[in-house]
């Protein structure tokens, strides 16, 4: 996997008192590429978070000795701004709301897949690029924010204002794996799964408009994961 | 020591609780009979006074009338009369008589003065008598002064009266033993009879208590309030044992529904262990996915039921605000447009879909468009903003959406609708598919209900109830209609309308 073969391995600080899920989680990451560092009580959570050495946290809502949220408003009141995940045992909305107002960057409930943790972890540590920019590049593919235009090698493409958002929202994180849920919460602002796999019919329409016959494909599904947006020669390395 | 001062514990209660009862049926007959003895007193009472009112015009009327008749005779024959007292009335009513001078001087009669204090004005009045010996007495007077100067002075004793009221005291004294011993007795009958029956309710309440709900108090047939409060409970009970049932049904629908999933995920996981193709890693990869799957849909029914759970809770009001319904449409139909096409089901924003002639949808009710279309006059030109939790109320439509898209075969339609319900901001989702049949329609909304109908069709069960619990908590509820009575796909249409007037 293009993960594991980088050479700068991220340090994830990982707060959760279940051992069990506390084990597959560090295991996981470790696979991946991750180095992990996993404490069961919130306030030795709190020193090490403290040190800086983190580049990311991982922290469950509820903990002995002091709960995740109090531990990120202390972080915050401390100015340190390593992105936070929180995680959560009830999908709770206002469980969500109340975690990012804690000062939180992103909210998972379980359970949940580890592909999603490991995209929304991905996405933490990469985040977007400056939002001033007016034209996105991916390589052949050429967005252009203020006219609403998009080609690629030259050829336009004709996106609906959905579409447009879509994938300006790939170009946004390229290589990156995007899930359905991270892509209904960041695109269509919906906290909520819904029976249908409505995002895999929107990237369906997205990928005939953008990947023409004769082309590379761009827009990949991940199997059990999502999708990405590869540049051709990039995508298998 | 313990095992032994326990089941003493037990008996002693129970005789105290029958000694209380007991002792309320004695509190009661001992309130009855003092009631009794009250009535009594008061009747003695009323008596008394009406007697002596009565004795004392009596004897009025008796002084008046001697006084006439003696005034109509001669005045030697009634000097004779006086002085003999030779007439029968004269014996037995009147007690005393005199005729007197103008200046009060004894002619005849067997009164020896004029007695203190007496006005000869015709009119009856007490007067005290001193006679020379003896204590004074009160007779009733009436003097009449006659044409030639004379007084004619009659007096009655209140004797009479006296004895009456001797009379009555001794009677009424005697009468009232048994008479509170016959109230004694029948107010102990009465709240035996009254207590018997509560402590009937007391033991039958004492066994459901114990776990026999089919158990029910003895109600009768209502004629009196013991017996409609019996009814009252009683019908309560059916209701709570209503819901017990509906909870166990629930549970075990829960259970049911979590176990298929679960068992599925163990047989695959099963197979693949020691099914002919375990060597295979490609083999495995699949089982483990579809297992994965398969332990996601049990997650996803346990996620929903939790979130309704939150929902039902009622604690989100907080996080309200206002919520343009148009908007809402607007995204909805975004969101679902690509899947609606993929199905070949057309999805479309219509928000004169709910009417029919003249603005009225079949009983009565009035649907006003919430945007112009085709020039339509009666369209609300104001944005229709309730107050609610858009998170939620875009599941409600996603979820009407998802299940009219389902239901639609490929060449249908589904219609999503902004407008006023009745004056109340209502969103509707109309389909072209099968419809709901009326006796079918408060069951849909119910956890895990699914019509013979759709048992193909996927889905946790739970999107409905989801939906009737998210507009529960926004003082909203969920119309079922047919979309077009009468044809065999007559069509689902689901109004979903807030109880708060338009904004």
């Amino acid at each position: 996997m293009s993960e594991s073969g980088r050479t700068y391995r991220p340090r994830v600080l990982l707060v959760e008192d279940d051992g069990g899920i506390a084990r597959e989680i560090s295991e996981e990451l470790e696979s991946r590429g991750f180095d992990v560092l996993a404490i069961e009580v919130g306030d030795q959570g709190l020193e090490r978070a403290l040190s800086g050495e983190f580049d990311v946290m991982v922290v469950d809502r509820m903990l002995p000795a002091l709960d995740g949220l109090t531990m990120i408003e202390t972080l915050r009141a401390r100015d340190i701004r390593i992105p936070v995940l929180v995680l959560s045992a009830l999908s709770a909305v206002d469980d969500r709301v109340s975690g990012l107002k804690a000062g939180g960057d992103d909210y998972l409930t379980k359970p949940f897949a580890m592909e999603e943790l490991v995209a929304r972890i991905e996405a933490l540590l990469r985040r977007p690029d400056d939002t001033r920019v007016t034209v996105l590049r991916v390589g052949p593919i050429i967005m252009d924010l203020i006219d609403r235009t998009v080609t690629r090698d030259g050829r336009e493409i004709e996106l609906l204002p959905r579409e447009f958002r879509l994938l300006e929202y790939l170009m946004r994180r390229p290589a990156q794996v995007l899930t359905r849920a991270m892509m209904l919460e960041e695109v269509w602002n919906y906290r909520f799964i819904p029976q249908t796999n409505l995002v895999d019919v929107h990237i369906g329409k997205l990928r005939r408009k953008v990947d023409g016959p004769d082309e590379e494909p761009m827009i990949h599904s991940i199997r059990g994961s999502g999708f990405s947006l590869r540049v051709p020669d990039a995508s298998d390395e | 020591m313990s095992g032994a001062s326990a089941p003493k514990e037990a008996p002693s209660r129970a005789f105290s609780r029958r000694e209380l009862t007991r002792a309320a049926g004695f509190r009661l007959a001992l309130g009855f009979a003092l009631a009794m003895l009250g009535a009594m007193v008061l009747q003695f009472a009323l008596v008394y006074v009406q007697m002596t009112s009565l004795e004392h015009s009596r004897s009025d009327a008796l002084l008046r009338r001697e006084t006439a008749l003696l005034l109509a005779m001669p005045t030697e024959h009634m000097n004779y009369v006086i002085s003999e007292r030779s007439t029968d009335d004269l014996r037995l009513i009147i007690n005393a008589e005199g005729v007197f001078t103008s200046s009060r001087e004894r002619i005849v009669g067997d009164l020896k003065a004029w007695p203190e204090g007496l006005v000869e004005d015709g009119i009856p009045h007490d007067v005290t008598v001193q006679p020379e010996e003896g204590a004074p007495y009160v007779l009733r007077f009436i003097a009449t002064r006659m044409p030639d100067g004379r007084i004619l002075v009659l007096g009655r004793s209140r004797h009479m009266l006296g004895e009456q009221k001797l009379m009555l005291r001794r009677a009424s004294l005697i009468a009232a033993t048994p008479v509170l011993l016959f109230a004694l007795m029948a107010g102990l009958w009465l709240s035996h009879r009254a207590l018997s029956r509560v402590k009937e309710m007391h033991e039958a309440v004492d066994r459901i208590m114990q776990g026999d709900i089919h158990e029910r108090l003895p109600a009768g047939r209502e004629r009196d309030d013991l017996q409609r409060l019996a009814g009252s409970v009683n019908r309560m009970l059916d209701r709570l044992e209503q819901l017990m049932h509906d909870m166990r049904e629930v549970g075990n629908d829960i259970a049911h529904d979590l176990r298929t999933p679960l068992a599925r995920v163990r047989a695959r996981l099963d197979r693949a262990l020691t099914g002919a193709n375990a060597n295979s890693v490609e083999e495995l990869h699949k089982a483990i996915g579809r297992a994965i799957d398969d332990l996601d849909q049990s997650f996803g029914i346990i996620t929903a039921l939790l979130r309704m759970a939150e929902i039902d809770n009622g604690r989100r009001r907080d996080g309200f605000a206002a919520v343009d319904l148009d908007d809402l449409a607007g995204d909805i139909i975004d969101l679902y447009e690509p899947i609606a096409e993929s199905e070949g089901v057309v999805l479309l924003r219509d928000d004169g879909a709910p009417q029919r002639k003249g603005g009225v949808v079949d009983s009565g009710h009035v649907w006003t468009a919430a945007r112009a279309t085709e020039q339509r006059q009666d369209s609300v030109s104001r944005p229709l903003v309730v107050h609610g939790d858009r998170d939620l109320l875009i599941e409600v439509l996603a979820n009407l959406v998802d299940n009219a898209i389902k239901f639609t075969k490929a060449g249908g339609e589904v219609r999503v609708s902004v407008g006023l319900w009745n004056d109340h901001p209502a969103l509707s989702v109309t389909d072209t598919g099968p419809g709901v049949a009326p006796e079918e329609r408060e069951a849909v909304l119910t956890r895990f209900y699914r019509s013979d109908k759709s048992r193909h069709v996927r889905g946790s069960g739970l999107g409905l109830s989801l939906v009737s619990s998210i507009l529960r908590l926004h003082n909203a509820h969920v119309r079922i209609e047919d979309a077009q009575a009468g044809r065999p796909e007559r069509g689902a249409r689901f109004i979903a309308v807030f109880s708060a007037p338009a904004r």
